[in-house]
């Protein structure tokens, strides 16, 4: 499994995706820069609620989909499926690889947007201590909110040799989180909005699919990915290549 | 025969697509040291047979074994000793040829030196730092095999290696896939459209035409099956025609030219000396082979390539 990945990483180690893991960041960089103005006693928090908005709402479904579609292309442009398959290695072995990868992608570009955070609030002279604790939930609560939009976008993009198929069906899905969030009964079910709904901090807002509390969230968000995961796993290992 | 004296062994393997038998009932067998060239015209089954030798799609019917193992059961085990290209060269153009074997070293576990050993038995390595999507296709297809040899396997299945290239890139490759039994000590399937292309270095052939084995031999008992005819040129070549007929012999007269199927010399020389007797004045006795190519076609019924 370990071998699986360490070959995975030579092939993203000088690609295209750092430079989309940045696109977020940098953009949060712009809004919490100049949009900034401090309101009540919680400026930590209202500086999240302010970046995490745009990013959790569509930069992060987005880039769930062009991660995996990515991870795929270059299987899918050059038959790298079929020499990687007709080698001594599982067919699990490399679909969980590929997952692992794209999770850690997701991972890295949390990573980024925090930083930023940390810059900006030092920037405006923040003082008061951070709370650690409510920015690693928000972070770490987005990124796991992203397994089963990660599974789900991985399957899709295993599934299908084109690279813009998966990207339309992921843009086309994501549109909607601006509605689906607000509401209760939908939203926590769309995995698109799901890592909104787990990275927002809940002390800003109290409606809608906001409501909800974090162990119900955290129970459909792990009883959706394994669903998609395992949908996914068992379509590549019977897939002829 | 025992299933431990072939590298490679199929039986009735089949596969359905669509309601047709793409490959149906094929037995091949491949013994050590081999370079078994496997042919047949596009479209014919070549390539869904290698898939199922690689355990990349699942046969309808029948069984694989490899090195007296089933692919179904021991898949794993049997390629680690198995490289192969499949149709065409995989690779990730953004990375340079090392980077590529890396990718692939990591998979397979050897020692990195077998990189740089590799990419000298291609002659590659003077731009293995190059990225390999400036590479022309002959490199590409170099790199492939290369990749193919990185884990010192005992079987190496090469699927229309020289498809697309030019004739010197052809060249290049075909000395190159003789070499190597020697040199690399495997034993080699390589598929091709183009007999020609395979008469030169396969020890064996198989001919496969819509999903059907219709041949598996040695490529020599294949040249004797190449009927040769004598040619004469004389004077009067229907009134010689008449003659030689009359004496017994098969010959045959288009219009155009006077022939006798497999004579050996003590006919010939017969011949001769009846036309010579009956005052025909002999030009010229020339022998007529007819090509490997042409029996391949006359097998398969198709024309131009095969």
């Amino acid at each position: 499994m370990l071998k699986m990945i360490r070959s995975e990483w030579i092939k993203i180690r000088r690609s295209v995706v750092w430079l989309l893991s940045g696109v977020s960041p940098i953009i949060a960089l712009a809004i919490g820069t100049f949009g900034y103005r401090p309101k009540g006693g919680f400026p930590w928090e209202e500086m999240l609620s302010l970046l995490s908005a745009l990013h959790a709402m569509l930069f992060l479904p987005l880039l769930a989909g062009v991660y995996a579609a990515l991870l795929c292309r270059y299987e899918h442009a050059a038959g790298g499926w079929k020499q990687m398959l007709a080698m001594p290695v599982s067919r699990t072995q490399v679909y969980f690889a590929k997952f692992v990868i794209l999770m850690l992608l997701l991972a890295v570009t949390q990573a980024l947007l925090l930083i930023v955070l940390l810059i900006i609030g030092a920037t405006h002279g923040i003082g008061s201590p951070i709370p650690w604790g409510t920015l690693f939930a928000s972070f770490a609560g987005g990124w796991l909110a992203c397994l089963p939009l990660a599974a789900l976008q991985l399957f899709v993009s295993v599934a299908f040799q084109s690279f813009a198929a998966p990207l339309a069906v992921n843009v086309i899905l994501t549109i909607p989180n601006v509605l689906v969030v607000n509401s209760e009964r939908f939203g926590p079910y769309y995995p698109w909005a799901q890592p909104m709904l787990a990275m927002l901090p809940r002390t800003d807002y109290g409606f809608g699919a906001f409501h909800l509390s974090m162990e119900t969230l955290a129970a459909v968000v792990l009883g959706s990915f394994c669903v998609f995961f395992a949908a996914g796993w068992a379509y590549f290992t019977n897939k002829p290549v | 025969m025992s299933n431990q004296a072939w590298i490679l062994e199929t039986r009735g393997l089949t596969k359905r697509l669509g309601g047709k038998n793409v490959v149906n009932e094929v037995n091949l067998a491949i013994g050590k040291g081999e370079i078994y060239g496997f042919l047949g015209p596009n479209g014919a089954g070549k390539t869904t047979t290698i898939r199922m030798l690689l355990g990349l799609a699942k046969p309808t019917k029948g069984s694989v074994h490899l090195f007296g193992r089933d692919i179904r059961k021991e898949r794993i085990p049997i390629l680690r000793k198995v490289g192969s290209l499949v149709e065409y060269p995989s690779y990730y153009g953004h990375l340079t040829a090392k980077e590529n074997l890396e990718v692939v070293r990591r998979l397979l576990g050897v020692p990195r030196s077998r990189i740089d050993d590799v990419l000298s038995v291609v002659r590659l390595t003077k731009e293995a730092d190059r990225a390999v999507k400036g590479y022309s296709l002959g490199m590409k297809q170099r790199l492939g095999i290369a990749t193919a040899l990185l884990g010192q396997p005992e079987l190496l299945v090469l699927d229309e290696p020289t498809n697309g290239l030019d004739p010197a890139g052809i060249q290049e490759i075909r000395e190159l896939i003789k070499s190597l039994p020697a040199t690399q000590g495997v034993t080699i399937l390589i598929s091709s459209h183009l007999l020609s292309e395979v008469e030169q270095m396969a020890t064996r052939v198989g001919i496969i035409d819509k999903g059907n084995l219709i041949y598996q031999d040695g490529i020599r008992m294949l040249r004797e099956r190449a009927k040769s005819r004598i040619r004469f040129g004389v004077s009067e070549p229907e009134a010689a025609w008449r003659l030689l007929l009359s004496h017994g012999y098969e010959a045959a007269w288009d219009r155009h030219q006077l022939t006798v199927e497999r004579a050996d010399d003590r006919t010939v020389a017969a011949i001769v000396t009846q036309l010579v007797r009956q005052n025909h004045q002999v030009y010229r006795v020339e022998e007529e082979t007819a090509s490997l190519e042409r029996i391949f076609l006359e097998m398969t019924g198709t024309e131009g390539s095969l």
